[in-house]
């Protein structure tokens, strides 16, 4: 057996479980977006053409979940990067005696999202969460009622981002200390000798080597937080009147709830395309560098 | 040697159709799964049918009994379901009208027997019901200065409030020392119809031919009273459209509320280091014009089409009616028939039972539109309006013409 055959055979079962849980049902997701098509009677099918695009590009309610989905990831990554990056340079500065803080730090992350969502929706909830009793212990509000997290239509759609921060910027500051780690010390070395500030060593050497890593930051948490369900689900599903209603969660309801599977699929067949689409200009934009 | 093996072989083949026909899968929610337990057994000692149970969690019943019918697979041979989704299954389950015996009809609450009947098929079982009821703190009920406090500023006695007058009354007159007299529940409008159908309405959002009445007259008064406490008498937590079930239940258990309406299940599940344990009241729903009303919360027992068992499956459902009361001492402790409430009635610890019977049965009680797309007219039109006239400011009248609106166009009228 030649070198190529031996690698084509050990590459065949990983082909083979991509092609049945990825492929397979990618174009089934494709193909159905055609359709007129009913979750509970799938083989009763009618053909329809582009009209469940057409439907979905021109729906207010698609538009307004979508740009929800962008104000909502915006928010919580921007949050995430300036609270995890900042965490992990002081992990780094403290280096060997951050081992407990990272740990302790790490704990969120064990969190499953559906509790993460119940505990905060318990804690921002007016009048019974302990955040705003908290607030108005300390004087910041009149009484624990004064701000409606999870109803004021104005605030919503950042207040249960809240939670997605406080579960995952663990996980961009132990990937990010993880960067700063394999920085090699003598680039730093030599900064310093140059007569480099701080301030320039984190811009001029910090920077430009941490880029490759915050590239996988932003495409997998940006990518996590635009496909975000249950976190939202569990504290508001969606409301009050739709306003924290994001795009994955307008495709579950019309898929499972409405059972419209045409629909809901030709919406999850531009979204994929959008995320495709998006990591690929992330990934174009940062990585470049490394191309020369 | 042949022979033998091919005996052996069909005579093993014989045995597990055998032992399969004696057991029936029932596909269930948690909650549904503890009232049916003790039903089950008492059946499988006397038939021998083993009746296995697979609990999911509550939307896993949508969802696994959706996979199924489209798959054309059978691994259920009953299945417990909501009410909500008795329009959308009707056309994938057996018919169960021969059931329905005339000493059955009787004896479940009408409510419940016109749910189960989708376009003419009796479609499903009830399991057992539930529904809204009142409950109000005894202990201040009961307490000579607020009875004479009460009748000096309304003019008539403090007693558990039966009226929507009453119910305003009550909330303002509690509303004091840090207290609400009670809440709005803004993230779920189940509520909300149920006034509706207070208000003589025939119907919620539809009518009996599937016409649209949102936007009819009934709709906009119980709107209108619905948010009154919010909006006018300042009774309630003004962050009513975070309130839900449990925030519900939380505030009047924090002893944060006087008065509750709430399902009546709840009577028996009062924490006990509540600050309201001991002192909880229940009466009927409150009623508006057209008298007492609730919107029942039933389960049905159906069988998909697919089952392989539906002879076994049938009997199961047949003995679970008739013996109902057997689910009684689940935690839930709930039933579908008069008969079993009735067997209860009077026990300490089940006075909720008769404000329950008396809300599931009265005449205006009427269960939500069975309607395959009632799902989608409940998220897209209604919660927008209900929830915009939570907000206090917009007029419910238009607000429901828009609703309307929004409802014909998904109907297709």
């Amino acid at each position: 057996m030649t070198e190529r055959r031996f690698v084509l055979l050990m590459l065949l079962p990983a082909v083979l479980f991509l092609g049945f849980m990825v492929a397979y049902p990618v174009a089934l997701l494709v193909y159905n977006s055609f359709f007129d098509v009913k979750l509970i009677d799938p083989a009763s099918r009618v053909w329809v053409g582009l009209a469940n695009y057409a439907e979905v590009l021109t729906s207010k309610r698609m538009l307004e979940s979508a740009i929800r989905t962008l104000k909502y990831s915006a928010f919580a990554l921007s949050f995430e990067l300036l609270f995890g990056f900042g965490a992990a340079l002081l992990f780094s500065a403290i280096a060997k005696h951050s081992h407990w803080h990272r740990t302790i730090f790490a704990l969120p992350l064990m969190i499953s999202p559906i509790v993460a969502g119940l505990l905060w929706r318990f804690l921002l909830v007016g009048n019974i969460g302990i955040l705003n009793y908290g607030l108005a212990a300390l004087g910041i509000i009149h009484d624990p009622g004064a701000i409606k997290w999870l109803s004021d239509t104005d605030i919503v759609i950042y207040s249960v981002a809240v939670a997605d921060i406080w579960l995952t910027t663990s996980f961009v500051a132990l990937v990010s200390y993880a960067g700063l780690m394999n920085i090699p010390k003598d680039l730093f070395e030599a900064a310093r000798i140059d007569g480099a500030s701080a301030i320039k060593r984190f811009w001029y050497v910090t920077l430009p080597m941490m880029r490759p890593v915050l590239a996988v930051v932003v495409i997998v948490r940006g990518i996590d937080a635009l496909k975000t369900f249950d976190l939202i689900w569990i504290q508001t599903q969606g409301g009050p009147r739709q306003s924290s209603e994001v795009l994955s969660m307008n495709i579950y309801q019309r898929m499972v709830r409405y059972g419209d599977l045409g629909q809901a699929s030709a919406s999850a067949t531009l979204f994929l395309v959008f995320m495709i689409a998006l990591a690929g200009l992330a990934y174009w934009k940062i990585w470049r560098t490394d191309r020369g | 040697m042949n022979k033998t093996l091919l005996c052996t072989v069909a005579a093993l083949c014989l045995a597990t159709s055998a032992a399969n026909a004696e057991a029936i899968t029932v596909l269930v929610e948690g909650g549904g799964h503890s009232l049916q337990q003790a039903a089950a057994d008492a059946f499988t000692k006397e038939t021998g049918i083993e009746v296995n149970f697979v609990e999911v969690p509550y939307q896993g019943v949508y969802d696994k009994l959706t996979a199924e019918i489209a798959s054309g697979s059978s691994n259920y041979d009953v299945v417990t379901i909501d009410v909500v989704w008795n329009a959308a299954f009707a056309s994938h389950v057996e018919d169960l009208s021969d059931l329905f015996t005339d000493a059955v009809k009787a004896d479940i609450p009408p409510a419940l027997v016109a749910d189960a009947n989708v376009g003419g098929k009796m479609m499903g079982m009830p399991a057992w019901a539930n529904a809204e009821i009142v409950f109000y703190r005894k202990d201040l009920w009961e307490d000579p200065a607020n009875q004479a406090a009460f009748k000096q500023q309304y003019g008539y006695d403090l007693a558990p409030p039966a009226t929507w007058q009453q119910w305003r009354d009550m909330a303002k007159f509690f509303t004091k020392d840090g207290m609400f007299g009670t809440d709005v529940i803004g993230a779920t409008s189940e509520e909300w119809m149920a006034e509706v159908l207070q208000a003589g309405s025939p119907g919620v959002i539809l009518d009996a031919d599937g016409k649209v009445i949102l936007d009819n007259q009934a709709h906009i008064d119980a709107l209108e009273f619905y948010r009154a406490p919010l909006c006018e008498d300042k009774s309630v937590p003004d962050n009513a459209l975070e309130i839900n079930w449990g925030e519900a239940q939380n505030l009047f258990y924090q002893g944060q509320t006087a008065m509750m309406k709430f399902w009546a299940h709840a009577y028996k599940m009062t924490p006990e280091d509540s600050k309201v344990a001991g002192k909880v009241g229940v009466a009927p729903m409150i009623g508006g014009s057209a008298g007492v009303a609730g919107i029942p919360g039933p389960w049905y027992n159906v069988i998909p089409s697919t089952s392989q068992h539906k002879d076994a499956a049938r009997q199961f459902i047949a003995y679970q009616i008739a013996h109902n009361a057997l689910g009684i001492e689940a935690p839930l402790g709930l039933a579908a028939t008069n008969s079993a409430y009735a067997s209860y009635m009077g026990k300490p610890g089940y006075e909720h039972f008769g404000p329950l019977l008396e809300t599931l049965s009265a005449p205006a009680t009427r269960g939500r539109p069975l309607n395959e797309h009632y799902q989608e007219i409940v998220d897209e039109a209604v919660m927008p309006a209900f929830q915009g006239a939570l907000e206090c400011e917009d007029n419910v009248a238009s607000l429901l013409q828009d609703a309307a609106a929004t409802a014909r166009d998904i109907l297709g009228q």
